[in-house]
This record gives structure tokens, C-alpha cells and sequence, in this order.
């Protein structure tokens, strides 16, 4: 306990000694982890992104004005007998109307002549990535033609998220690939740094190591302050990345949130405090090993 | 407590006083007896010491060291020498004969090629490295350079020597100021090294290797950059610590100092140890 005091005493009289390239290990620790964090974070709102929209993939069927009650009613019932099919609900024109004029941002609806707006029919299904063999059965059938919208341009008259979700996919797989080279660069550096910064402070104080070998302090005993100043680095960067990563989260759930209402973010607390602990972990582990790399090559004890 | 197992006195306890008197100390002389040495460099080592004795602190059994810089001349050949506790032992011979190698091999800072080498006991060739420094709690080491920390006093100089093998405060506030008085420097305590002269830096840097309390002493030119009348403060200070029962091991090319002690002197010439002799001088031939 004894010793572990003095180390901490020695690793920050010599962070203080070394100022300029402690400082240079702390901020590169600091911004690899922000970028490691930045990356999980991101990751977590995309994949909550995407079962989100997927959750909402619903097809909707734009009905013809003049559809019969009985072609209707055949036609919805065909929809509800199917088995991936959870729910149809008929949209009437003035509901459809109503809906536009709620998420319009400007009056143009009060300024339609009529209601232009076709009558639909929303399926929500049960599991979201049938929805391609599910819309395939539905152009199938017999009654398809004669209820919808637009019967010259069926593709027109039925719409779901395959777009949304497709692009959604390649989008995040691009960032992950991106992320992971860069975070992996990063690392790299960080480890160099901190054991850049251990190996001028081993320089720094060698003659006291030659003279702690020769009285014949232990080799743990030597490598102790050392190691406490990768491991202070290492703490000290990680903590200002996890609060910067924290003040960021708390920025875009306040105010990204109001700007696109539709983008939904909401980090589970858990997820976020296991980022932190990642982040942590992650800046030990450098911090520890870059200090251990430098003194194998320089303390020889 | 393994360091205390390494000899027999428990690191703070007061030193284990062994009587000097003029025939006690009997170390073991092994005669060189290996072709390869007669054939090489002459005479076998001139000796007057008689060949049975205790058992010594330290033993080379054949001893040699070479360096991968030049494998083919050994620094070291085939040393054979025991060393009892409590002597005194000037170990000289020119510059590159072996001197500092020798000293070196004691205290583990190089590790001998062939050979068995017993330091209190344990063979420090085959010895763990994570054991060296509990070997080294019980050499002290002075050398000509001083190897004093210029930032910190005499007091903290010698202080460093207990913190990083982990002793107390309270030993510490103790033995210091002690050891400081002992080597007479009880009123520079607080003076830094450049404050100091050649002879009083010499006095902090003896001060750190004994304030442990080693039962061993080795010195490699401690007098090398002093002047004669200082070199003399200071062999008398190791004559002092030596009655308090310390082994002592002085490497040197002093002249003087070696012929004014008349100590056991041994001598090493191109690795070879050529000369082991009682109440020796200097130069056999001066």
C-alpha cells in the first residue's frame, strides 16, 4: 500500500515533468476512444433505427374511388385470411385527408379543390422480412387488379419499406467498415503515444533506475511508478472521452430529436453505461500495454 | 523473507561484529590447476595464504566471463578465490585486467559464462532473476562515479537507497541521520550534491550503500577521482566499516593506499588472477 502511494506520487511528479508529451498520450487516448465510442453509439442508434423501421413495415394499398363494397369487403378478407398478415385497416379518403393535413407543415390542404387523396388499406405484418413474398401474393390475386388505384401501374397502387430498409443496410455496413479501420488506426496510435510518453520518462529517470537496481528495490517496485503513468493516461483520456460521449447523447436526444421527430433515438441507459465501461476498459488495456511495451524494450531489470 | 535467508542477518538489525584479529580470517585458495591457464600465462598465482579455512562469502569456482564482443579474449579466466566474511581485500591490476568484471559478477550486474560463483551461499550464475535484487539488499556498492541523484540532498540521497526497497519512515528518520554521522557528514545532511566535495559526495554515496547494512561491501575505484589526501579520508572510513564486521571489496589502482593498509591484495592480470597475497602491497615488484 506503501508503494502503491509512492507510485502514484512519482507518476504524476513526472506527468508534471513531462507535461507536454503526457498531454499528448491523454489527448490521443482521449480522441481514439471518442471515436471507438462515437462508433458504438452510432451503431446502437442505427440498429434500434433499423428494427424500428422494420417494426413499421406495412404495405399499403391504394384503393380505387369507385371500388365496390363487395370487392372491398372479398378483397380484405383474402388479405386477413393471410397467415403473415396481422392486421388490415381501411383508410377512408377523408381520413387520408386528415392525416396529409396533420403532417403538412404548410395549409396547402386547405386550399385542395375536392380530395384528391385515394382511399388504402394498411397490412401490418407479423414478421417484417416476409413482406416481399407477402406484397408477391397479393399482386397474385384475382381481385388486386380490379380494386386498386391505378390498374395500368399496379407497382404505383402498393407500397412498403423495402426501399428504406435496403438502403438503410448498405448505408450502415459502408459506416461499420469505415469505423472499424479507423478505430483500429487509432488504436495503433494511442499505443505508440502512450509508449512514447513511458519511454521519456524511463529515459528521463534513468540514473535513479540505475540506482534503484543497484540497491536492489524489486523489479515490480521499479516498474510500478511507470506503469501508474500509462494507467493514469489511459483513465484520465477515457474519462474525457465518456463525458464528452455522454454531453454529445444528451445533445442529440434534446435537440436532433425535435428536428427529425421521425429519426427515432433512444439509447437504453444500460447500452450506454456498458459503452462506457467498454471505452474504460479499452483505455486500460492501451494505456497498461503501451507502458509495458516501452519499459520491455527499455527496463531491462 | 527470502532476503534474510540469503545471510544470516535480518536487514535493520545492527551488523554481526566478527573480531579482527591478525589471523582469523582463513579464506579458501583453490590452486589453479587447469592446463589451459599454465600453458597460457605463466606462473600460477603467487600466494602466501595458506589453503584451508571457513567457509567463505564468496567463491568462484573457475570463474570465467567472456563478452560476445570479443569471444576470444575473456575478460575473466578461470578465477578460483574465496573471500571470508569480515575481510578486507584490495583487488588491483591494470586497466581492462578484470577488475570491474569481477566486481560486477558479485552483485549480478553481468552474469559469468562458466563457473560457479557463490555469493553468501547462493550460486548467483544460476540464480533467478527475479531473485537478483534481494541479492543486491545485501551488497552495498560504491563507485567512483558516485551515482548520486543531483536533485535530491544527502539526507534524501541515502534515504532513496531504504524507500525503494520499501523500508519505513520510521527506519528511515532513524538509520539515516545515523549512517550521515557515521561516514562524518552529520552537518550536511541537507546539502545536494553539487554543494558537496569529491570526498563528501564519495562519503553520501558509502553512506547509501551501508545504511542497510550489508554484510558486504564492494567498491570499484572508490577513490578514483579524489586526491590522495581525501582518497586516505576514505579508505579509512571502509577500515571503519570493515571492524564493524563488513566484508569489503576494493577494486583500485591506488598505489598509496593499497601499501599503507597492507591488506590482503589480490591481483588480476589479462583476466588471470596472478597474485594472492596477505598484507600485500600494490606492485609485487615495486
Amino acid at each position: 500500500m506503501r508503494s502503491l502511494a509512492y507510485f502514484i506520487k512519482e507518476a504524476f511528479s513526472n506527468s508534471r515533468k513531462n507535461f507536454s508529451t503526457t498531454f499528448g498520450g491523454i489527448i490521443t487516448i482521449f480522441l481514439s476512444l471518442l471515436v471507438i465510442g462515437v462508433f458504438m453509439v452510432a451503431s446502437l442508434i442505427i440498429d434500434q433505427m433499423i428494427k424500428s423501421v422494420e417494426s413499421q413495415v406495412s404495405i399499403s394499398i391504394y384503393l380505387h374511388d369507385d371500388v365496390t363494397d363487395m370487392d372491398l369487403e372479398s378483397f380484405k378478407g383474402f388479405l386477413s385470411n393471410m397467415p403473415e398478415v396481422s392486421t388490415v385497416v381501411y383508410i377512408s379518403k377523408e381520413q387520408s385527408l386528415e392525416r396529409f393535413k396533420e403532417q403538412a407543415t404548410t395549409d396547402i390542404a386547405d386550399q385542395l379543390d375536392g380530395n384528391p387523396l385515394p382511399a388504402l388499406l394498411e397490412v401490418s405484418l407479423r414478421e417484417p422480412d416476409k413482406v416481399q413474398s407477402v406484397v408477391d401474393q397479393i399482386m397474385a390475386n384475382d381481385l388486386f387488379l380490379s380494386v386498386i388505384d391505378r390498374p395500368d401501374a399496379p407497382q404505383d397502387s402498393i407500397k412498403y419499406g423495402k426501399d428504406i430498409i435496403e438502403k438503410l443496410f448498405s448505408i450502415t455496413s459502408t459506416i461499420r467498415i469505415v469505423c472499424i479501420a479507423l478505430v483500429i488506426l487509432l488504436v495503433f496510435v494511442a499505443l505508440i503515444f502512450i509508449n512514447n510518453t513511458i519511454r521519456l520518462a524511463i529515459l528521463a529517470r534513468r540514473k535513479e533506475i540505475a540506482i534503484m537496481k543497484l540497491v536492489g528495490a524489486s523489479n515490480g517496485f521499479i516498474r510500478g511508478p511507470f506503469l501508474m503513468e500509462g494507467f493514469l493516461q489511459a483513465v484520465i483520456g477515457a474519462g474525457l472521452s465518456i463525458g464528452t460521449i455522454s454531453m454529445l447523447c444528451n445533445y442529440l436526444i434534446k435537440n436532433v430529436q425535435t428536428i427529425l421527430p421521425w429519426l427515432p433515438i433512444n439509447m437504453g441507459q444500460l447500452s450506454l453505461w456498458m459503452i462506457y465501461l467498454v471505452l474504460l476498459g479499452a483505455g486500460v488495456v492501451i494505456g497498461l500495454f503501451g507502458s509495458l511495451w516501452a519499459m520491455r524494450r527499455y527496463l531491462k531489470v | 523473507m527470502d532476503e534474510n535467508e540469503l545471510i544470516q542477518q535480518a536487514p535493520g538489525a545492527p551488523p554481526i561484529v566478527i573480531p579482527m584479529t591478525e589471523s582469523a580470517p582463513q579464506p579458501v585458495i583453490i590452486q589453479q590447476e587447469t592446463p589451459k591457464r599454465a600453458e597460457k600465462s605463466g606462473p600460477l598465482p603467487i600466494t602466501n595464504r595458506p589453503t584451508q579455512g571457513g567457509i567463505p562469502v564468496i567463491l568462484f569456482e573457475g570463474v570465467s566471463k567472456v563478452y560476445s564482443a570479443q569471444p576470444n579474449k575473456p575478460a575473466l579466466s578461470n578465477i578460483n578465490l574465496g573471500i571470508n566474511a569480515g575481510e578486507f581485500i584490495f583487488l588491483v591490476g591494470h586497466s581492462g585486467s578484470g577488475k570491474s568484471t569481477f566486481i560486477r559478477l558479485i552483485n549480478r550486474e553481468i552474469v559469468a559464462s562458466r563457473g560457479r560463483l557463490l555469493v553468501a551461499g547462493e550460486d548467483v550464475i544460476r540464480m533467478r532473476n527475479w531473485r537478483v535484487p534481494y541479492l543486491r539488499r545485501n551488497i552495498g556498492c560504491v563507485y567512483q562515479d558516485f551515482k548520486l541523484l543531483p536533485n535530491k540532498t544527502a539526507f534524501d540521497n541515502v534515504a532513496f537507497a531504504l524507500q525503494v526497497i520499501g523500508k519505513s519512515k520510521h527506519i528511515i528518520r532513524t538509520q539515516v541521520p545515523e549512517v550521515l554521522r557515521l561516514v562524518g557528514l552529520e552537518d550536511k545532511i541537507h546539502s545536494y550534491p553539487d554543494q558537496l566535495s569529491g570526498g563528501e559526495q564519495q562519503r553520501v554515496s558509502i553512506a547509501r550503500a551501508i545504511v542497510n547494512r550489508p554484510p558486504l561491501l564492494i567498491c570499484d575505484e572508490p577513490t578514483g577521482n579524489l586526491d590522495p589526501q581525501t582518497s586516505l579520508g576514505i579508505m579509512r572510513l571502509l577500515d571503519r566499516i570493515n571492524r564493524t564486521g563488513t566484508t569489503i571489496l576494493v577494486a583500485t589502482h591506488d598505489r598509496e593506499m593499497v601499501d599503507s593498509l597492507r591488506k590482503r591484495v589480490v591481483e588480476l592480470e589479462n583476466g588471470y588472477l596472478v597474485r594472492d597475497q596477505d598484507k600485500g602491497v600494490y606492485g609485487i615488484d615495486a
